[in-house]
């Protein structure tokens, strides 16, 4: 039963994965800042006082406990074999840190570490540790420790396969620093240690492989852990963060149920709760009684969209998937589904980012076309084009499904709809057996961390990680180029022909990026508003993952 | 009666058996390999070799029955290999929840539903009967899932009296735990109520016509005498059995109302584990579920031989 940790779970997988696991992200920002960011050590704690949503505006007040409603459960708390997805690196949050933390201004810092600092070719990464910082089991953090952890990432089916073309080697420098050399120049490094991958658990853990008992340096430690019901987590006393957490306890719901959990809020029932429904977030944005957090505006949020098998017939063909992206009524689709919250985004790359190209050419709206290129198309496939579309279990994801197949049977596309369970979903997604299933996924700090899902190299039958298998050597360069040059316009060029590349090949339909909040009862306050070590502002709440260790009751 | 008895315990235990050879045979019957489930992208021959090896699938069916069977007389139903979490500690966790949903929405059925039946019977077709009637019949259409989160709206979300979801065990206080399964309960009872109002006020209404209690009313008896003394108890038969069945069949339908409330039940459990096809979760549930529906049922039996001895002869 050893092996069973490492099956794959669909949001965790899809959402984000191994290596896409922290917020969103580096949109607009250079390398420069990103390096210099990294060797900060300054402490300071006290939170800025804002007038916004999740942001003290008081005194911090100590004690107390809140619950927090997330949408999801999770397998365990082992990075290296099971799935954080949002709920998984929120738990995470509450009982690890990572190694580095996302800035408000997308920059990767130093946070378990003390710096992270590249030699001259961006090949080798000195990670320096903070000293005198502990585990929840007393033992100290040290490079052994740091080491043991990368090697059981590199080790695992799960993590490995995402850290092969990032991480060669590692090597102990002293007791207190490691050097990770690469496979090549890796720009976003850093940003990979703010991720799943970053997250540094005690030797015993490690040792003993538990999944179920977390033992790491994080604010808060492991109380109980009932799967389905609830993870309760209690004050760090001897937290590294002088003055953090505030709280004496967090209690994490898993409530399914987007209608439920809202229900639980507005009844006091839980003080914050974590959803990506657009309804909810239009009931309660408004509402004088809560403060709802939105998605922050930089980098790359998840996207909504189709992915098709480029392999299979007939999404294989070109033809096909350009009238298949024609077909679809995005403006429309949004406009039914996405409650004035969801707004359309026919890129990879949401509108202000430095990294969209100004007419990445994606095939607009045109359903006079996309009859053209099926009647162009249907003689290669037996006369008629038809496809099956899928999705996981969900009411909302159903109907969703069932008006894009809609759209397409306008098209003259013959669409056949259905639900998928969620294990099956992800097994079909890696081992190819679908045609067409739409998704959420690709929200990343850096570009560079959606490189797993996209590059020829992890296309390759039986396990593929580039769903869509999609195959373009110009894509696989102009990521390439992405993720090994510093110089930021040529990253903006590079990963603005990533947009181009994908507009032209079709592997993902587009619809909107995905729509997250965290929103919580006037009660708690503070809830997104962490302060790194250097001062400056964490990025907070994004993709679903919250930290709670700024967070107090005001009650 | 102890002949009866123990026909029936010995019918018990043929059941169990039939039970656990279904619960058994239950996962090899789902679609798809529990093994690809388990292993996802790590389903190579050689880890797909190890894991059934691991969970003894390598084996005959017989031996996999047997070794499971002893493993379960051992107390050991296996563990989810999602969570880790043992299905025993599982089912600590689900049972203690159905037990109390089905005593707490079983007991406010009864409540209802005995009162309004005597009631009613007591004066058929007259206008209380026919509210009565009228207004069960109307609950009888009224599904779980519209009247869970109707009963959140009101009495959650809108009044704050009771929380909109989970479970506060016993321990953290009796206040704090009615509450949490307050509103479950009542969702449950209101289909149970339906039913056994109609079920004990046509028995009551027939036994009220019968000679003896027109003897008992001309000796002068009190008809609250009469009901309690001479009617309830021949008119109960219909009812108790309604009440086993309806017990029994609470463990896993209370499925919809465990979502809405987030009840980590063991019908929650048990579709969860299905869903991600958790090999050793999917057996010990559907294995626990339908034991105490049977019993459940037995016990119905054994009390219904107490009350009738019509059925000891049958």
């Amino acid at each position: 039963m050893a092996d069973s940790a490492d099956r794959y779970d669909r949001r965790a997988f899809l959402a984000r994965g191994a290596t896409t696991a922290a917020a969103v992200g580096l949109a607009g920002v250079g390398l420069p800042t990103l390096l210099s960011a990294c060797s900060s050590t300054t402490t300071k704690t006290t939170p800025r006082r804002l007038s916004a949503p999740g942001i003290g505006t008081g005194k911090p007040k100590r004690g107390g406990t809140i619950t927090v409603g997330l949408n999801s459960e999770i397998d365990g708390f082992l990075p290296s074999t099971n799935h954080f997805d949002n709920s998984g690196l929120t738990y995470a949050n509450s009982v690890y840190d990572t190694l580095t933390m996302i800035a408000a201004d997308g920059s990767a810092k130093p946070y378990l570490a003390k710096s992270v600092t590249p030699n001259p070719d961006l090949t080798v990464w000195t990670i320096t540790l903070r000293p005198g910082i502990t585990f929840h089991d007393g033992s100290p953090l040290n490079a052994d420790v740091v080491l043991a952890n990368i090697q059981s990432l590199q080790s695992s089916a799960l993590t490995g396969q995402a850290l092969k073309g990032v991480v060669s080697s590692i090597a102990k420098v002293s007791d207190m620093a490691v050097a990770i050399t690469c496979s090549e120049p890796i720009v976003a490094f850093p940003h990979y240690l703010a991720t799943q991958v970053g997250y540094i658990v005690a030797m015993a853990q490690l040792e003993s492989q538990s999944s179920t008992k977390p033992v790491g340096t994080g604010p808060f430690s492991l109380v109980e852990w009932v799967p389905n019901d609830h993870m309760t987590v209690k004050r760090n006393p001897h937290y590294w963060r002088a003055g953090l957490p505030y709280l004496d306890g967090v209690t994490y719901r898993p409530i399914a149920q987007d209608q439920s959990r809202e229900n639980s809020l507005k009844s006091r029932t839980i003080d914050l709760m974590v959803t990506r429904d657009p309804n909810a977030i239009r009931d309660l944005q408004d509402n004088s009684g809560f403060q709802v957090v939105r998605n922050p505006s930089v980098g790359q949020n998840d996207m909504d969209f189709v992915i098709l098998n480029t392999t299979v017939d007939p999404t294989s063909d070109p033809l096909v998937r350009q009238a298949l992206a024609h077909a679809i009524d995005v403006d429309q689709l949004v406009k039914l589904f996405g409650a004035g919250i969801a707004k359309p985004n026919l890129s990879l790359f949401p509108p202000g980012s430095p990294y969209r190209a100004a007419d990445n050419g994606y095939p607009k709206y045109n359903l006079a076309k996309a009859k053209a290129l099926v009647a162009q198309a249907a003689p290669n496939h037996g006369g008629s084009i038809k496809v099956s579309l899928a999705t996981i279990t969900d009411p909302r994801l159903l109907n969703e499904i069932q008006a894009i197949a809609s759209m397409w049977e306008l098209a003259g596309i013959t669409t056949t709809v259905s639900e998928v369970e969620q294990v099956t979903f992800i097994d079909n997604l890696v081992t190819g057996q679908f045609q067409a299933y739409t998704d959420e996924m690709f929200a990343a700090t850096d570009p560079d961390l959606n490189y797993v899902w996209m590059s020829p190299t992890t296309a390759n039958p039986p396990i593929a990680l580039n769903f869509s298998r999609n195959k373009d050597d110009a894509l696989e360069a102009a990521l390439q180029r992405g993720r090994t040059t510093s110089d930021p316009t040529v990253r903006i060029q590079a990963y603005q022909e990533v947009d181009k590349r994908l507009s032209a090949d079709l592997p993902y339909l587009w619809a909107s990026q995905a729509t997250w909040s965290l929103t919580g009862s006037n009660s708690v306050s503070n809830f997104n508003n962490l302060t790194l070590p250097d001062g400056s502002r964490a990025l907070g709440f994004a993709s679903g993952i919250f930290n709670p260790t700024p967070a107090w009751r005001e009650d | 009666m102890l002949r009866f008895i123990a026909t029936r315990l010995v019918q018990l235990v043929v059941i169990c058996f039939l039970i656990s050879v279904f619960a058994f045979l239950l996962v090899h019957l789902l679609p798809g390999d529990p093994t690809l489930a388990i292993l996802g992208p790590n389903d190579t021959p050689a880890a797909r070799a190890v894991l059934l090896h691991q969970l003894g699938l390598n084996k005959g069916l017989v031996s996999q029955y047997g070794t499971w069977i002893m493993n379960i007389f051992h107390g050991n139903l296996g563990a989810s290999f999602l969570t880790k979490q043992t299905v025993t500690n599982a089912l600590g966790v689900a049972v203690p929840i159905d037990l109390e949903l089905v005593v707490v929405s079983q007991v406010l059925a009864l409540l209802v539903a005995i009162p309004m039946a005597l009631i009613a019977a007591l004066r058929p077709n007259r206008l209380f009967d026919r509210i009565a009637t009228t207004s069960t019949f109307a609950m009888l259409s009224l599904p779980t899932f519209v009247a869970g989160p109707l009963l959140v709206l009101v009495f959650a979300v809108t009044l704050k009296w009771v929380p909109a979801t989970g479970f506060d065990r016993l321990s953290q206080g009796l206040g704090q735990n009615l509450k949490s399964v307050i509103l479950p309960s009542v969702a449950l009872a209101i289909g149970s109520v339906t039913v056994y109002y109609r079920l004990l006020r046509a028995d009551l209404i027939a036994t009220l016509q019968e000679d003896f209690v027109t003897m008992a009313r001309s000796k002068g008896l009190s008809t609250r005498y009469i009901l309690m003394r001479h009617v309830m108890r021949p008119s109960s038969f219909s009812l108790l059995a309604g009440a086993g069945i309806s017990i029994g069949t609470l463990f896993t339908g209370a499925f919809v109302v465990e979502v809405l409330f987030q009840l980590p039940g063991i019908g929650y459990q048990l579709v969860q584990a299905i869903y991600s096809r958790d090999y050793l979760v999917v057996q010990g549930m559907a294995l626990v579920a339908a034991v105490a529906f049977v019993v459940v049922n037995f016990g119905v039996d054994f009390l219904l031989t107490i009350l009738d001895p019509r059925v000891r002869r049958a």
